[in-house]
């Protein structure tokens, strides 16, 4: 005797999407707050997407065969599983390396490895998901819209409105005070950089706390405190706090070259940093 | 985030014995003496000074122990309210601007060897981090 064939209720189609919504808003959540100052709501969300996953994996193994729920679905596209398997594999690695490195540290680089790659797993899982349910008409839509936003998220990734309000600022300055002003360059920043002066003999260049190379770390030549990297390349949280930036402009300037700088010399500084 | 989770490991893992009598300076916790004070050397604990000495530095930044820290009048006064509201008024606080000029300090590292403070990884006395790992958290029993 065959069964009849299982008939999903409409309950079981919005649980797989509530799931979705779940998985994926812990996993928005979780990226967007890696970051120290947001590290109780990131660990939150990493718990959040390991609670998630392991709950729809308890609810495979109690939905019926034919279930939207099941675990094996026989008439899944193979390169829609393929990709279901990669992305849940990748996303809950990340969430769990995530909870491990909590508390062993050494784990937060593979962490943040996988985390990388589980955006790419969904990246790919939502391209499939389109090419295998919506056919290549609605492919050809989202592919355009994905453009425009790439198109739109590259340089964004490299600059910040905020260091380039900074600039920006320094380059109006600069034209007021000086007629023939024609950009800032990058080359002059860095003679800036390097210059010794002997207004201070203890401090003679910028490079002696910011180091020969602005990437590595520095160190303060009379305190010994260690100063992060200052070029963006190295430490992308650079130049973003206009106050900050003039406050350290105006301090060291004065110890090393005995002098304000000028709006022309702060922009020539930031642009060797931030081209860096 | 690294260092959050190292810094909330190590805190948890010597809070206890801390409190429980070790020698713990309360930390600085304004938020603009920290990023303001903090950046060249660590955010001294204003208990290290008495008030008059914080007092004294804070209205002469421009010529601070020959650097520059010059800074906005309205931070520099809310700096100075919250040091002098918590200069240390006895034992620790002296008269003097420099802690690490202070018999107290002499006292508490005369059996730090000379040549270790002119070492590449310390350059100064003020460096308390070099040797105190969790100086900045106001703990200095740890070695
Ligand atoms: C005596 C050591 C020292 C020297 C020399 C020095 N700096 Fe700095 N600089 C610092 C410290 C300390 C900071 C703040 C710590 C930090 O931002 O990590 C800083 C920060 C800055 C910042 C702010 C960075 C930001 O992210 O907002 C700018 C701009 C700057 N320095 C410019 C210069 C210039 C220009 C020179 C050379 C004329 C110079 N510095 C030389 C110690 C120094
Ligand atoms: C521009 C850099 C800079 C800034 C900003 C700065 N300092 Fe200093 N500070 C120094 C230097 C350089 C020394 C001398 C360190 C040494 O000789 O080892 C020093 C020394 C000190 C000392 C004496 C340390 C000792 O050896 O006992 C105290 C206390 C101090 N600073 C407090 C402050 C306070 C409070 C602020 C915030 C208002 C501040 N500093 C901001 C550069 C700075
Ligand atoms: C060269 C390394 C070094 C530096 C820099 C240093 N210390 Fe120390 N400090 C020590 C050592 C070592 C001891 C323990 C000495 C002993 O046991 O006799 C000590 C002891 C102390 C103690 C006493 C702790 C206790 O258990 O009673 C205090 C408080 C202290 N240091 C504060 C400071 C402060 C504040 C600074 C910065 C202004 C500083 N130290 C800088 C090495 C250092």
């Amino acid at each position: 005797m065959s069964a009849a064939p299982y008939k999903p209720s409409r309950w079981e189609f919005q649980g797989v999407r509530l799931w979705h919504a779940a998985l994926l808003g812990g996993f928005v959540i979780a990226w967007v707050t890696g970051d120290e100052d947001t590290y109780a709501m990131h660990l939150f969300a990493g718990w959040w997407v390991a609670a998630v996953v392991t709950l729809r994996l308890v609810a495979a193994l109690l939905a019926p065969a034919g279930s939207p729920l099941a675990l094996k679905r026989p008439n899944r596209n193979q390169m829609l599983t393929v990709s279901i398997l990669s992305t849940l594999a990748l996303t809950v690695l990340a969430a769990f390396s995530g909870i491990a490195a909590d508390v062993a540290p050494f784990l937060e680089d593979p962490h943040e490895a996988l985390a990388v790659m589980s955006l790419w797993a969904i990246g790919l899982h939502v391209l499939v998901a389109v090419i295998v349910f919506k056919g290549r008409q609605w492919l050809r839509r989202v592919s355009a819209a994905l453009v425009v936003v790439a198109l739109g998220a590259v340089p964004a990734l490299a600059a910040d409105p905020a260091r380039d309000a900074i600039v920006a600022a320094y380059a109006a300055q600069a034209k007021q005070q000086d007629a023939g002003f024609s950009g800032f360059s990058a080359a002059r920043g860095e003679a800036l950089y390097r210059l010794r002066h002997t207004v201070n003999p203890e401090i003679a260049s910028c490079s002696t706390c910011h180091t020969d190379d602005p990437t590595k770390p520095g160190r303060h030549a009379k305190t010994g405190r260690v100063i992060e990297p200052v070029a963006v390349s190295a430490n992308p949280k650079r130049f973003v706090e206009a106050d900050k930036v003039e406050e350290r402009f105006m301090r060291d300037c004065k110890s090393i070259f005995g002098r304000v700088c000028t709006a022309t010399e702060k922009g020539d500084y930031l642009t060797f940093l931030i081209n860096r | 985030m690294k260092r959050l989770i190292l810094a909330t490991i190590l805190s948890v893992a010597v809070a206890a014995p801390a409190m429980a009598g070790g020698d713990w300076v309360a930390p600085v916790k304004d938020p603009l003496t920290l990023k303001e004070c903090g950046s060249c050397h660590m955010a001294f604990q204003p208990a290290f000074l008495s008030a008059d000495a914080w007092r004294k530095m804070m209205s002469n930044l421009a010529n601070h122990f020959g650097d520059n820290a010059e800074m906005a009048p309205d931070k520099v006064s809310a700096i100075t309210q919250y040091l002098t509201a918590n200069a240390g008024g006895y034992r620790r606080g002296v008269s003097d601007s420099k802690i690490t000029d202070t018999a107290w300090f002499a006292r508490k590292h005369r059996k730090v060897a000379p040549e270790v403070w002119t070492r590449k990884d310390v350059m100064s006395r003020s460096n308390c981090p070099a040797c105190h790992k969790q100086a900045e958290q106001g703990l200095y029993d740890d070695d």
